[in-house]
C-alpha cells in the first residue's frame, strides 16, 4: 500500500513539483498515472522509494514513513523500472546484471541463481544469459530491466513510460507481462502518455497537472471527462471518443475494437 | 565543487556588464588580474577590490561574488598565517592574503558574466582551431545534461539496492562502478549522435564559417575599459615611481 | 521528374555485420508528400534514413550497392555540404542536436557552417523562428527549454537550411500526446506553406494517418508494404509486420461496407460515429 498525505515538494530552482498531493494506492490495484511532461509524475514516483523526500506532508509505503527508511529498504517492496534502460545496464553479462540487485539485497547465491533463471525464462532472454546487456535490442533491454526488478519479487511495481520507443509487437509483449503481474495480485503503477496502451487494462487513472492530482477514478469514467482531459493535456482513447459520439450506446465505453464493432453491428442497426 | 560552480559558471543576466563585448570583459578582468599583481600596498589592493566589487554590483552578481570571496577567504586565511609565520610582517601577509582573493574575483567576474557563446567568440579571436573551440563549447553545453544523466543513473541504481555510502573506502569506490559505466556508455552514445547531427548540419563544410553574432565596441565598452585602464595606470605608476613605504 | 527522392535497388551492409541492414530497396517519393515509414524495431528504418542524407556512405563505411537520388543527384556522388542543404534530418533526441548556448545561435549553426553571409543569415534565422513560432525563445539556453520546445528548436535549425526534403526520426517518442499532435499539425502546415517533402518514422500511427499521403512498411531490411495509409492499414499484413493499427481503424475495418461505413478512406472517431449514426461520412 502506498499513501501520500498532503505531500509538497519544491525543486532547488523553486519549481513546486508536488503541491498538496494526497493519494492512496491499495494493494493489488492497477493505477495509470497520466499528465503532460512536467506535471509531476516522475517526482511523485521518486517519492515512493525515498529518492526524494517530501518538503511537507508524508509518504507511507506499507505503513513505513519514507523519511525513516533508506531507498534500498523501500525498493525491496517497490520495484521501479525507469524509462531509459541505458541508465542502469552496466554488467558484463545479462546474468550478472540480473543478480546485481539480488546480491545487494543479500540473497543467498543459490537463491540468486534460481531467481535469475526464472526471470530469464519468463522474459525470453535465456539465450542472452552470457551476452553483454549492451548488445541487446531496445525492446530486449526494456524486458531485461523489468526482469531485474521482478527477480526480487517486490509487492509493488512502478513502470515509468514503459512503451517509449517500443514497436507494437514489443508493446503487446509488455501488455502481456503487465497482465501476468495483475493476475499475481501485484500493485502496479504505470506512468505513461500512451493512452491507447493503458486503455485496455482499464486501470484506475490518476491525472496530474502542475504538481496536483486533478482527477482520480476508474478509466471508464475518467476518460469520458473531456474537460478534465483537455485541461490536463491528456489524450482521450479513440474508442471512448467514438463511444461518446454515439446517440444510443451501451452503459460503459468499449474496451476493445472488437466490442465496438460487434455492438454497432448487433445493436445499433437491425 | 559548490564554490566552483557558484563562482565560475555563467548564468544569464541583463545588466550592462553582461551586455558588454566579451573582449571588453576579458580586457577588464585581465587588467584587474595584472593590477593586483602590481599593487604593493593594502590601500592599492583595496582600491582594486573596491573597483571589482563595484563592477559586480553593477553586473548584479554581487551576491555570487561575495560568496566566492567568502570561500576564497578560507584559503587566503591560510596564506596569511603562513606568511605571518615566515615573514613576521603584517602588511605583507595581509597583502598576499588579499591579493589571492582579488585574483580569484577578477577571473570569476569574467566567467560568470560571459556566456559560453561569447567565450567561443573570444577563443576564435585568439585564432584557436575551429575544432578545439567547438569541442569546448559542446563540453560546456553538455555539463547540465551529464549532471542530469548522472542523477538518473544514481536513482536507477539506488532503486536496485545500491547503497553508495555503505562500507569501507574500497567498497565505496567499487560502488561507483554501476554509476560510472552507464555514464560512460551514455556519453559515447551521445557523442555518436552529436557527430551525426553535426554532419547533417554541414559542420566543417567551409574552412571559415561565419557567425550570427557580431560584436562592436559601444560607449559602455569604452567607458568600462577606460575605468579599468585608469586604475591599472594608477597602480603601475605607483609601482614604478613611488617608493614603496612598507615593502620589505 | 517530380520525384524528390528515388531509391533504386539499394542494399547496405555495415562492416562485419552478418546480413544486410537494407536490401534491394526501391522507393520513389513525389515532391511535397508526407510519407510515413513504419516497421518493427531493427527493421532497417534508421539505416535507410541515413542513406538519404548521406551519413551512409559518407560517414559510415560498409557494403553499398544501388543508388539513392535526391532531387535527381546521386547521394553517393554528392558531398555532405550539398546534402546538408537539400536534406534536413531531425533526430530522435532533440537534446543531442542542439549545440549552441542560445536558441538563435543554434538555429544559425548550419548556416554558419556553410559560411552564409551574416546579413542573409539573420533573415533566415528569423524566418525559421517565425515559422515554428519560437521567436520568444531566441535567447533561451537549451536547458531552459521543455522537450517540445527543444524539438521545435532543432526543427528550426533544420529548416533554416531550406531543405527540400526533411527526415523526422521518431519525432514524437519523447513528447506527451498533445505536444505530439501539435508537432504533427506543424508538419502538415509546413508542407502546405513551404511545399517541403517529409519522411517520418513513427510508431504512433494514430497521430499521423490523417496527414500522411503514403505509408511504407519495412521488415527485415526490405520494403514489404506501400500505399496510402488506408490501403496499408486495411490490408491483412500490416499487423504481422509490427504496424500498430489504430483502434478506430480496427473498428472501421470490421464495419466497412456495412451500416453505411465507407471503406474508401480512413475515418476519424467522429467521422465513424457520424457514419454509424447514418449522418453520412
Amino acid at each position: 500500500m502506498i499513501e501520500f498525505m498532503d505531500v509538497t515538494f519544491v525543486h532547488q530552482n523553486g519549481v513546486r513539483a508536488l503541491d498538496g498531493v494526497s493519494l492512496r494506492v491499495e494493494a493489488g490495484e492497477v493505477v495509470a498515472l497520466v499528465g503532460e511532461n512536467g506535471a509531476g509524475k516522475t517526482t511523485l514516483v521518486k517519492h515512493v522509494t525515498g529518492l526524494l523526500k517530501p518538503a511537507s506532508g508524508s509518504v507511507l509505503v506499507d505503513g513505513v514513513d519514507t523519511r525513516k527508511a533508506s531507498t534500498a529498504q523501500l525498493s525491496r517492496k517497490v520495484g521501479v523500472a525507469f524509462q531509459n534502460p541505458d541508465h542502469q545496464l552496466f554488467s558484463e553479462t545479462v546474468e550478472e546484471e540480473m543478480s546485481f540487485a539480488l546480491r545487494n539485497f543479500g540473497y543467498s547465491p543459490e537463491l540468486v541463481q534460481n531467481r535469475v533463471s526464472w526471470g530469464l525464462e519468463l522474459f525470453g532472454l535465456e539465450e542472452y544469459r552470457k551476452s553483454s546487456p549492451l548488445v541487446l535490442s531496445g525492446g530486449e533491454k526494456k524486458r531485461l530491466t523489468l526482469a531485474c526488478i521482478l527477480a526480487w519479487d517486490p509487492q509493488m511495481v512502478i513502470l515509468d513510460e514503459p512503451t517509449v520507443g517500443q514497436d507494437s509487437i514489443q508493446k503487446e509483449k509488455l501488455a502481456g507481462t503487465i497482465q501476468m503481474l495483475m493476475s499475481t495480485g501485484k500493485t502496479i503503477v504505470v506512468v505513461s502518455h500512451d493512452i491507447e496502451f493503458l486503455w485496455p487494462m482499464q486501470p484506475r487513472v490518476v491525472v496530474m497537472k502542475g504538481g496536483k492530482v486533478v482527477g482520480d477514478g476508474p478509466a471508464r469514467e475518467l476518460m469520458q471527462d473531456r474537460e478534465l482531459l483537455d485541461s490536463a493535456r491528456v489524450a482521450q482513447p479513440q474508442l471512448v471518443e467514438f463511444y461518446q459520439l454515439l446517440e444510443r450506446r451501451p452503459r460503459a465505453p468499449f474496451v476493445h475494437p472488437l466490442d465496438a464493432g460487434r455492438w454497432v453491428e448487433e445493436g445499433i442497426r437491425p | 565543487m559548490m564554490w566552483l560552480s557558484g563562482g565560475f559558471i555563467f548564468r544569464r543576466g541583463e545588466s550592462f556588464y553582461h551586455r558588454l563585448d566579451p573582449r571588453t570583459k576579458l580586457l577588464n578582468s585581465a587588467l584587474m588580474f595584472v593590477t593586483t599583481l602590481l599593487a604593493r600596498s593594502v590601500f592599492e589592493m583595496a582600491l582594486v577590490i573596491g573597483f571589482m566589487v563595484g563592477l559586480s554590483a553593477a553586473a548584479t552578481v554581487l551576491k555570487r561574488v561575495a560568496r566566492t570571496m567568502a570561500f576564497t577567504g578560507l584559503f587566503s586565511g591560510f596564506i596569511f598565517v603562513v606568511n605571518i609565520v615566515f615573514t613576521r610582517n603584517l602588511d605583507t601577509s595581509l597583502l598576499y592574503a588579499i591579493r589571492f582573493i582579488a585574483i580569484v574575483v577578477s577571473t570569476s567576474l569574467f566567467f560568470i558574466t560571459t556566456s559560453p557563446d561569447e567565450l567561443e567568440q573570444v577563443m576564435k579571436m585568439f585564432r584557436l582551431p575551429r575544432d578545439v573551440v567547438f569541442a569546448f563549447v559542446t563540453a560546456v553545453r553538455f555539463i547540465p545534461v551529464m549532471m542530469l544523466d548522472t542523477m538518473q543513473i544514481m536513482d536507477a541504481q539506488k532503486s536496485r539496492g545500491l547503497e553508495l555510502e555503505k562500507g569501507n573506502l574500497v567498497r565505496r569506490v567499487r560502488n561507483m562502478i554501476p554509476i560510472l559505466i552507464p555514464l560512460v556508455v551514455n556519453s559515447v552514445v551521445r557523442s555518436g549522435e552529436l557527430a551525426e547531427a553535426m554532419e547533417s548540419r554541414a559542420y566543417g563544410a567551409v574552412p571559415r564559417p561565419t557567425s550570427l553574432l557580431v560584436y562592436r565596441a559601444r560607449g559602455t565598452d569604452i567607458g568600462a575599459a577606460c575605468a579599468a585602464v585608469a586604475l591599472f595606470a594608477l597602480v603601475s605608476y605607483s609601482f614604478y615611481f613611488v617608493i614603496p613605504v612598507h615593502f620589505p | 521528374m517530380g520525384d524528390i527522392l528515388e531509391v533504386e535497388g539499394l542494399s547496405f551492409r555495415y562492416p562485419e555485420a552478418p546480413r544486410n541492414a537494407v536490401s534491394g530497396f526501391d522507393l520513389a517519393i513525389p515532391e511535397g508528400e508526407i510519407v510515413v515509414l513504419a516497421g518493427p524495431s531493427g527493421c532497417g528504418k534508421s539505416t535507410l534514413l541515413r542513406t538519404v542524407n548521406g551519413l551512409i556512405p559518407h560517414m559510415y563505411g560498409g557494403e553499398y550497392s544501388g543508388d539513392v537520388r535526391v532531387a535527381g543527384s546521386s547521394v553517393k556522388d554528392s558531398n555532405m555540404r550539398d546534402l546538408a542543404q537539400s536534406v534536413g534530418f531531425l533526430f530522435q533526441n532533440p537534446e543531442n542536436q542542439i549545440f549552441m548556448f542560445s536558441v538563435e545561435r543554434d538555429v544559425a549553426f548550419g548556416l554558419e557552417n556553410l559560411g552564409v553571409p551574416r546579413s542573409d543569415m539573420r533573415a533566415r534565422v528569423d524566418e525559421a523562428l517565425r515559422l515554428l513560432k519560437i521567436g520568444d525563445l531566441a535567447q533561451r539556453a537549451p536547458h531552459e527549454l521543455s522537450d517540445g520546445q527543444k524539438q521545435r528548436v532543432a526543427l528550426a535549425g533544420v529548416l533554416a537550411m531550406r531543405p527540400k526534403l526533411v527526415i523526422l526520426d521518431e519525432p514524437t517518442s519523447l513528447l506527451d500526446p498533445k505536444t505530439a499532435s501539435e508537432l504533427v499539425a506543424l508538419v502538415a502546415r509546413l508542407r502546405r506553406e513551404l511545399g517541403t517533402t517529409f519522411v517520418v518514422v513513427e510508431h504512433r500511427l494514430d497521430l499521423l494517418v490523417e496527414v500522411a499521403d503514403r505509408l511504407v512498411v519495412m521488415d527485415g531490411g526490405k520494403k514489404v508494404l506501400e500505399g496510402t495509409p488506408r490501403d496499408v492499414l486495411f490490408g491483412e499484413e500490416a499487423e504481422a509486420h509490427g504496424v500498430a493499427v489504430p483502434a478506430i481503424t480496427r473498428v472501421q475495418k470490421m464495419l466497412a461496407g456495412k451500416v453505411g461505413v465507407s471503406a474508401d478512406r480512413l475515418l476519424a472517431p467522429s467521422e465513424l460515429a457520424a457514419a454509424v449514426e447514418g449522418r453520412g461520412a
